[in-house]
């Protein structure tokens, strides 16, 4: 595996999204094509940076460690971090970015693209990760649990489990 | 907001202790930690109500994950670089190696049966709460199209349907069809004047 390569795969989809699961469509795309990972690493890895603490955009450390080991997770850390000092040159030229209604027009689309392509990303995940009715009844219920706002992450990915064990155990 | 001076102006040491504290208390995602954050800088007297948004709003809008753009910004007006780098190492450092941890755990016992069975479970909910996510992103850029007319919400649904086609179906990488999304919106922004507003039925936050 060229570490450069890894490092700057990591850092472009870093720099293409804007947090969360943002950076998710790039490097499905890159990794899968080199076959560096699998579609079962990306579902472990989004669980994981689910469940664990901090902000859900540190799933990619455990891509990183899954792919390229601790070493990989270290490379995929830089990469997360850097792109986000651009909020200092965001900041100081803030006042003349906001008011021109081109950028904000463009923002726009930007947003509704970043939503297209997540639904996109949940299609492809999709064929992993669910593997009949029970598989869309989860789906379906975690769907409507967080939409609800009324259910903690952690409590959602419980009941997955406990359903898996339920049905599948 | 470069010109304000800060309320208050903690010791290095004292900021990457409360920094600390937030990233080990930010069990339970991001909105979570968010209201932490906000709690606690407007406690300390870092930043007042205004200037907090405003850092929020500014973190939206440039690359990487959205905490961390806060904490910078943050950091920074509090104690410079130095600032910067306590706060951001203080709230990254011990989430990032619990992740790590948590995944090579996970590794290791993988291949148990109870726990597979567990995973075929949570996958599918990983699955769910992408597309919540999906539909809370999208959920607010729908809604001003709306207020705008039928015209701009059809360009909007019609961008957002594209996008996601064009990457399920492989057409272009992530990058080309963001730009494409940009693109397009802008025109149709330009080119469809803003209509008159429509009643909006009551919004789900």
């Amino acid at each position: 595996m060229n570490l450069l390569l890894f490092f700057w795969l990591f850092l472009k989809a870093s720099l293409l999204s804007f947090g969360g699961l943002g950076n998710l469509p790039f490097l499905h795309k890159d990794l899968i094509d080199l076959g560096w990972a699998q579609e079962s690493d990306f579902v472990t890895a989004i669980a994981v940076g689910q469940l664990s603490p901090g902000p859900t955009g540190l799933w990619s450390l455990s891509l990183g460690y899954l792919t390229a080991g601790w070493l990989g997770a270290g490379l995929a850390l830089v990469a997360l971090s850097l792109p986000t000092l651009l909020i200092l040159v965001v900041a100081s030229f803030y006042n003349r970015l906001e008011k021109l209604p081109s950028v904000q027009g463009f923002t726009r689309g930007l947003s509704l693209g970043v939503v297209g392509l997540t639904l996109a990303v949940a299609w492809g995940l999709a064929g992993a990760a669910i593997e009949d009715w029970y598989g869309i009844l989860i789906a379906a219920g975690a769907l409507g649990l967080a939409l609800s706002k009324r259910v903690p992450v952690v409590v959602i990915l419980g009941l997955g489990a406990l359903a898996g064990l339920l049905v599948y155990g | 907001m470069q010109n304000v001076k800060p309320l208050s102006r903690p010791g290095l040491w004292d900021l990457f202790i409360t920094w600390l504290g937030l990233g080990i208390q930010s069990f339970g995602g991001g909105s979570a930690t968010f209201y932490l954050v906000r709690q606690t800088s407007l406690a300390r007297g870092w930043l007042d109500d205004d200037e907090f948004t405003r850092a929020w709003a500014l973190a939206q809008v440039s690359p990487g994950i959205n905490l961390m753009k806060l904490t910078i910004l943050i950091g920074k007006r509090l104690r410079g670089w130095p600032g910067l780098i306590v706060s951001v190492s203080g709230l990254i450092l011990p989430s990032a190696l619990v992740t790590v941890l948590m995944t090579a755990g996970f590794s290791a016992i993988r291949g148990q049966p109870l726990i597979q069975a567990a995973m075929r479970g949570i996958f599918p909910a990983t699955i769910g709460l992408s597309l919540a996510m999906a539909v809370q992103m999208g959920w607010p850029l729908l809604a001003r199209a709306r207020k705008e007319g039928r015209a701009r919400l059809a360009a909007h649904v019609l961008v957002l349907a594209g996008s996601a086609l064009m990457l399920a179906g492989g057409y272009g990488s992530p990058v080309v069809v963001l730009l494409l999304s940009g693109a397009a919106t802008l025109l149709t922004l330009a080119v469809v004047p803003a209509g008159r507003e429509l009643p909006v039925e009551k919004e789900a936050g």
